[in-house]
């Protein structure tokens, strides 16, 4: 049969955002796929030379609409080695805690915008249903349900406010509890299964060739995360093993990537638990914005020729930015400010991914890579 | 507590490596060092080369195939009109060594490979590396491109050209990826030529809809 082109974008439901991927099928085969992006690239890494250090980070939040804390706290660290802080240890406690609050919120997300894709549109409800627990605490924290703005240079905005443990604590029980729900309604559906078994292979070594990693290199069977092997944060003072998953020996498939997602929400959970128990001054105390015990001094100029980079682990893959210092307004501005996004690398090995599948599992392979278009046009 | 890399045992990997680098092409002007991350309570270390563009290929084929850096994080340019003429651009690259081997297998199922962070060490060590390439003033400013030993610079090498201008001999399908298609050749918004046509602050905040704008300011500002 001829082979054609199909032009799956900019609006599309397998897309998650703005993009295209051009698709050339043979019969209903896929074999070629060619992913277009930009569609809405804004120039975050020139604004950012406009701006000085405390004014980036909003911008940051807006680079991703699903886990906005994740990516304010990214740029955060570099600046921090950019500028050599010292970070309050309460601070750092209470950043995992937003972090990781963020990535339950991001994974969840993910789920309920990928169950809609394959057929299954209960979970979804179920999903934004617990979403909405984690945005009230991340409210609680930032002020604000989707950009928070929460982490500064040195520390972080605000303390835990009152009560802010307790609930906590109580709304993450309650999340793993109803966790189970997810595996009852997703694990037992046969259509679930149906689309996501045996779809979308990828190997582990080919995935870390291609730069893939987060939960989706974890998902095959790989224990790499940058949490523990460059441990940045208080990381390292919590108990905790990052979510792996047994894939098959073709690697790791859909299903096996929403395995690896849905144990991550678990680790998660349970590091807020520990880092509200091990938080040094204890949960219950409060101290006023701008508290040492929260913001440590940071100087608002970089001099010419210091740079600082950070790896982080955001719920997508590995994130990185490198800020050269030294920019405009003596100093106060950086000179260059560069965006290592992981969805960037991650879309073109998904895309790779597909060939060899009916056109028909382009949603479902492409979704359970957890694309997130913000962060991937910058 | 906790799983985590020793710092200590990062350090001494990460001296391995230089030494060996140093060894290897000290003679064609690489310099290699360690150098610690500045920030947070922990002080990373990670290693730092300096490589001309002229050998940047070997070094690259080098570190991954004799010392096992397996993973491309990062691959970015920056414009310094100011460093005329030594080095008007400037190309970083951030590798990562991840140490992955594909799982074992049994009855057709993986076994997951759980690391345990307390046993990784020598050359099985993550490593952070930052790779600084200069080059000398140009019109057009190349370096040879990567892509065969980490496929996930492709895209890095992409968007570094995309952006900043920096070319890359030897790349399959070179073409823009986040800008229009469209996009006038040579036009690339990152470099320091370009600039950003912002109000000045006190018109940004007093005055944002320019109402009280004279008719002598406009057409000056945005």
């Amino acid at each position: 049969m001829a082979e054609m082109w199909i032009s799956m974008g900019p609006q599309h439901p397998m897309t998650h955002g703005l993009w295209t991927l051009k698709v050339k099928i043979d019969g209903e085969t896929i074999v070629d796929t060619i992913p277009d992006l930009g569609y809405i690239h804004r120039g975050v890494e020139k604004i950012c030379e406009a701006r000085d250090f405390t004014q980036i980070t909003p911008y940051c939040d807006r680079l991703c609409y699903a886990s906005a804390n994740t990516w304010s706290h990214s740029y955060v660290y570099a600046a921090e080695n950019l500028l050599e802080v010292e970070v309050p240890e309460r601070a750092e406690y209470i950043r995992l805690i937003a972090v990781e609050l963020q990535r339950i919120a991001s994974h969840l997300m993910w789920l309920g915008a990928y169950c809609p894709d394959i057929g299954n549109l209960t979970a979804f409800v179920y999903c934004l249903r617990e979403r909405e627990m984690m945005l009230d605490l991340l409210q609680e924290l930032g002020g604000s349900r989707m950009h928070y703005n929460f982490p500064r240079i040195g520390g972080v905005k605000r303390d835990l406010p009152h009560g802010f443990a307790m609930r906590c604590r109580a709304k993450v029980k309650l999340f793993l509890e109803r966790i189970h729900e997810y595996e009852a309604l997703l694990d037992e559906s046969t259509i679930f299964l149906i689309r996501t078994q045996g779809v979308g292979y990828a190997k582990p070594e080919e995935m870390v060739n291609h730069g893939v990693t987060g939960p989706n290199l974890r998902a095959g069977g790989v224990n790499y995360d940058v949490r523990w092997a460059h441990p940045y944060s208080v990381y390292d003072e919590l108990d905790w093993t990052p979510s792996v998953e047994r894939s098959s020996v073709k690697g790791a498939d859909c299903y096996d990537r929403y395995r690896v997602r849905l144990d991550e929400m678990k680790t998660s959970a349970s590091l807020v638990l520990q880092a509200l128990d091990g938080i040094p001054g204890g949960a219950d105390t409060y101290h006023e914005p701008g508290d040492p015990a929260l913001l440590g001094k940071a100087p608002s100029r970089a001099s010419d020729g210091q740079t600082g980079f950070h790896h982080f682990e955001d719920p997508r893959g590995e994130s990185l930015f490198y800020i050269v210092g030294g920019g405009d307004a003596r100093g106060k501005n950086p000179y260059r400010v560069s965006i290592r996004s992981p969805m960037f690398i991650t879309i073109p090995y998904a895309a790779k991914c597909m060939i060899g599948y009916k056109i028909a599992d382009v949603p479902a392979i492409m979704g359970s890579f957890d694309p997130c278009i913000g962060e991937t046009d910058r | 507590m906790g799983m985590k890399v020793d710092n200590d045992k990062q350090v001494a990997a990460s001296n391995d490596l230089i030494s060996a680098i140093q060894a290897e092409f000290t003679d064609e002007g690489v310099t290699c060092e360690l150098r610690f991350h500045a920030g947070g309570k922990q002080k990373r270390p990670y290693v730092f080369i300096e490589c001309p563009p002229e050998i940047w290929l070997i070094v690259a084929e080098t570190l991954s195939e004799v010392h096992g850096v397996d993973y491309c994080s990062m691959i970015t340019g920056i414009h310094w009109p100011e460093k005329v003429p030594e080095m008007e651009w400037q190309v970083v690259v951030h590798l990562m060594r991840m140490s992955i081997q594909n799982p074992k297998s049994k009855d057709g199922m993986l076994i997951p490979t759980i690391t345990d962070a307390s046993i990784v060490q020598g050359a099985t060590m993550p490593l952070e590396l930052e790779i600084s390439i200069a080059i000398p003033e140009t019109r057009t400013p190349s370096i040879p491109s990567v892509q065969h030993i980490w496929v996930g610079a492709d895209w890095n090498e992409k968007e570094t050209w995309d952006l900043v201008g920096i070319d890359f001999d030897g790349h399959k399908e070179m073409r823009r990826v986040l800008q229009p298609h469209e996009t006038p050749a040579g036009f690339h918004p990152l470099q320091k030529q370009h600039k950003l046509r912002y109000h000045e602050f006190n018109e940004m905040y007093d005055d944002a809809q320019g109402f009280m704008r004279k008719s002598d300011d406009i057409g000056k500002v945005k």
